[in-house]
């Protein structure tokens, strides 16, 4: 932690950049924190509450980020995905942030504490399981001591999307509408999608209107599909569109199971090399047609 | 607290109902046809199927969620006086409704009014923020433009509070102007005794329930009721100074500091972590905005509706020639608290907000509203602490170099 506090310090004073954008504990437990003046880098903490994906304010829509100049951005093994998906879009220049990696061994499902405890099988956020990037790549400072790996979760994600699987259609349909009905077009989960990046939202066209804007069935269907279909092989598995819905819709279920049909159909998993594209994004002559008749 | 020295006796307006009653009274209005809204465990995968129920569920989190419903059966009828999810303002403004219908058949267009009257229904145990809120929104809803809907809905419903216990260190109901056990927009408040409730009715419409269910309600005479009236103040006493520990602030300090200071770095720089994702107007019992949009149901025909809009999003305020007013989240984020706790209260008297603290719950950004309303109510009331308590507020330390 101190070294984290020590690095802000000398960046802010060094003038490297404007604003370091890392985590703070407060009332509520761990929560995004901006420190512009050397002595505020004393409020920074890293531990087991910091779940935010904070790559969601070097998303080019939010201005009053970008307002405050050069940032220094504290991120996890798993944040710096966002970060490759940034770049890959062209959505970043590398030049333009300084990237500060933690080692992390795996975050709290619940974050809302006073302090960190312990990871568990019961209290690890499921996404943590079988971590492939505890140590964070693209980073100008890497700190921290390296990692054990995260406890594996009491249920695994990937065991949910089977259990969901095993079920006859009609039993998925009534599960998903059953969710999606609890949809009140908040649009948090796109909000704080670190690779939500349109800078006009296709929900937000009316002339024509793609999908109803009305929080009814085939509104919440439409825009639900839209939006997990046009994260399929970018979602970067962050959680935070699950973690910030107000009604509590296990959107992670769909980004999975979306991941596991890319990795299938297009041998992809998204990475941390901003160089290898996303499917959705690439075209190659031998890619599967069968599905044009 | 009102009517603290009175032993019952003589107060026609209190009453006693068991939880036997209370349920049989909401299979009496049920059999009788009457809706009844009321808080309700569900379930939170809401799928019957045993195997979807294990995938949805994840670890740490509660599988159930308290949600205000049209109940079927009075058994479903919640009394733990948790919080539901989404306020009561969904049953009163709709995330959609339908405005009108239109057919068009070559040049000639018909449009299909909705209706604005609507059957008696009954709201038991509603959190007194939920109701308040309705009372507040009220104003608005008789402004210059008198909502059909909205008072037809408010019209056809009998509400009963349930003194609420106090969620938790975001509720900050009596910094606001309402409290724990307040009966404001509601008619009626059930407070927990031993073996049942305390019924008091406040409006017509609440004592015109009870006299229609006579055999529910013990009336007042009852001996018994001295010592269940003593333990109503204990308990609504217990739970207004609970909440009153959370936050006090001046609200018309506030109000006017924040009519005063509209540049001011303090209320400029809020929203630095914010998302803008809209989460907190969806879940807060005060937020009543909509748009309005056309949507096509088939070739010539489709329904007007309006939905739930936020001041969080850009395309709010986004006019037609491309500009837009609010065009960053700070800006759009001080519209939220100038509307709420300046603006609506010169226009209407009132603050926009009940202190439910639902949008500080649902923040995952660490928005905190009552860790906003302390820093803005120390810089209207004490200015030279302001700038020390705003670094540890709200906007981090990031005004000390705006």
């Amino acid at each position: 932690m101190n070294e984290l506090r020590e690095l802000a310090r000398k960046l802010l004073t060094d003038g490297e950049v404007r604003v370091i954008i890392g985590w703070e504990s407060a009332r509520r437990g761990a929560r995004p924190m901006f420190v512009t003046e050397p002595d505020g880098a004393d409020g920074l903490i890293f531990d087991a509450r910091c779940v935010h994906n904070l790559v969601t304010y070097l998303n080019p829509r939010r201005d009053h980020v970008a307002e405050l100049g050069k940032i220094g951005l504290v991120i996890k093994g798993c944040d710096a995905k966002a970060v490759a998906g940034l770049l890959r879009e062209a959505q970043l220049t590398r030049d333009d942030v300084v990237l500060i990696g933690v080692r992390c061994g795996g975050v709290l499902e619940e974050n809302e504490l006073p302090e960190a405890v312990a990871l568990t099988r019961e209290n690890v956020a499921p996404r943590c399981y079988g971590c492939d990037n505890r140590e964070p790549t693209l980073v100008d400072h890497l700190l921290g001591e390296p990692q054990p790996e995260p406890p594996q979760p009491a249920v695994t994600i990937e065991e949910r999307v089977a259990a969901l699987d095993a079920q006859p259609l009609q039993e998925r349909w009534a599960f998903w509408t059953g969710q999606f009905s609890k949809c009140v077009r908040c649009y948090a989960c796109r909000q704080v999608c670190p690779l939500c990046v349109c800078e006009r939202c296709v929900a937000e066209r009316t002339q024509p209107q793609w999908i109803e804007s009305s929080p009814h069935a085939r509104g919440n269907l439409s825009w639900n599909i839209t939006r997990a279909l046009h994260l399929a092989g970018r979602c970067v598995d962050c959680g935070e569109c699950e973690r910030f819905c107000p009604v509590g819709i296990p959107l992670t279920l769909v980004n999975r199971k979306l991941q596991q049909i890319v990795a299938e159909r297009y041998d992809y998993k998204v990475g941390e090399d901003p160089e290898i594209h996303a499917p959705i994004g690439d075209y190659r002559l031998d890619d599967e047609q069968e599905f044009i008749k | 607290m009102t009517d603290v020295t009175d032993t019952g006796a003589a107060a026609p307006q209190r009453y006693f109902i068991s939880e036997a009653d209370l349920r049989a009274l909401a299979a009496d209005l049920l059999g009788a046809g009457t809706d009844v809204i009321a808080p309700v465990s569900v379930d939170a995968c809401q799928s019957p199927s045993a195997l979807a129920t294990a995938a949805c569920l994840r670890p740490g989190v509660a599988p159930v969620d308290v949600e205000y419903k049209a109940i079927g059966d009075a058994a479903e009828l919640d009394l733990g006086r948790d919080l539901p999810v989404l306020s009561l303002k969904q049953f009163f403004l709709p995330d959609h409704e339908a405005l009108c219908r239109w057919h068009q058949r070559g040049l000639e267009v018909t449009v299909e009014e909705v209706p604005t009257t609507f059957a008696p229904r009954v709201v038991l145990a509603a959190k007194p923020c939920d109701s308040a809120a309705l009372a507040v929104v009220d104003a608005v809803m008789n402004w210059d433009y008198k909502d059909e809907l909205w008072n037809g809905r408010r019209e056809a419903s009998t509400i009963f509070n349930l003194a609420c216990p106090v969620i938790d260190e975001s509720c900050f109901c009596t910094a606001v102007g309402s409290a724990p056990d307040d009966v404001k927009g509601a008619d009626g408040l059930l407070t927990p005794v031993e073996g049942g409730y305390v019924v008091e009715t406040t409006t017509e419409k609440g004592r015109a329930l009870v006299a229609a269910h006579p055999a529910r309600f013990e009336a007042a005479g009852d001996p018994a009721m001295v010592g269940r009236i003593r333990q109503t103040q204990a308990e609504r006493a217990g739970a207004r100074s609970r909440v009153a520990a959370n936050l006090e602030i001046d609200a018309e300090s506030v109000r006017d500091w924040i009519a005063t200071h509209f540049e001011d770095p303090l209320l400029a720089s809020l929203a630095i972590r914010c998302n803008g994702c809209g989460a907190c107007s969806s879940v807060c019992p005060t937020c009543h905005c909509f748009d309005i949009v056309d949507e096509e149901e088939g070739v010539g025909r489709g329904t007007r509706r309006r939905c739930w809009d936020t001041c969080q999003a850009p395309t709010f305020t986004l006019h037609a020639s491309g500009h837009n007013p609010r065009d960053d989240q700070h800006v759009r984020y001080r519209q939220r608290i100038n509307h709420k706790f300046s603006i609506y209260p010169l226009k209407f008297g009132e603050v926009l907000c009940t202190g439910c603290g639902r949008c500080t719950r649902v923040c995952h950004a660490g928005q905190d509203l009552v860790e906003i309303l302390g820093a803005i109510d120390i810089a209207a009331r004490r200015p030279g602490e302001a700038a020390a308590a705003a670094g540890a507020a709200a906007p981090g330390d990031v005004e000390a170099a705006s």
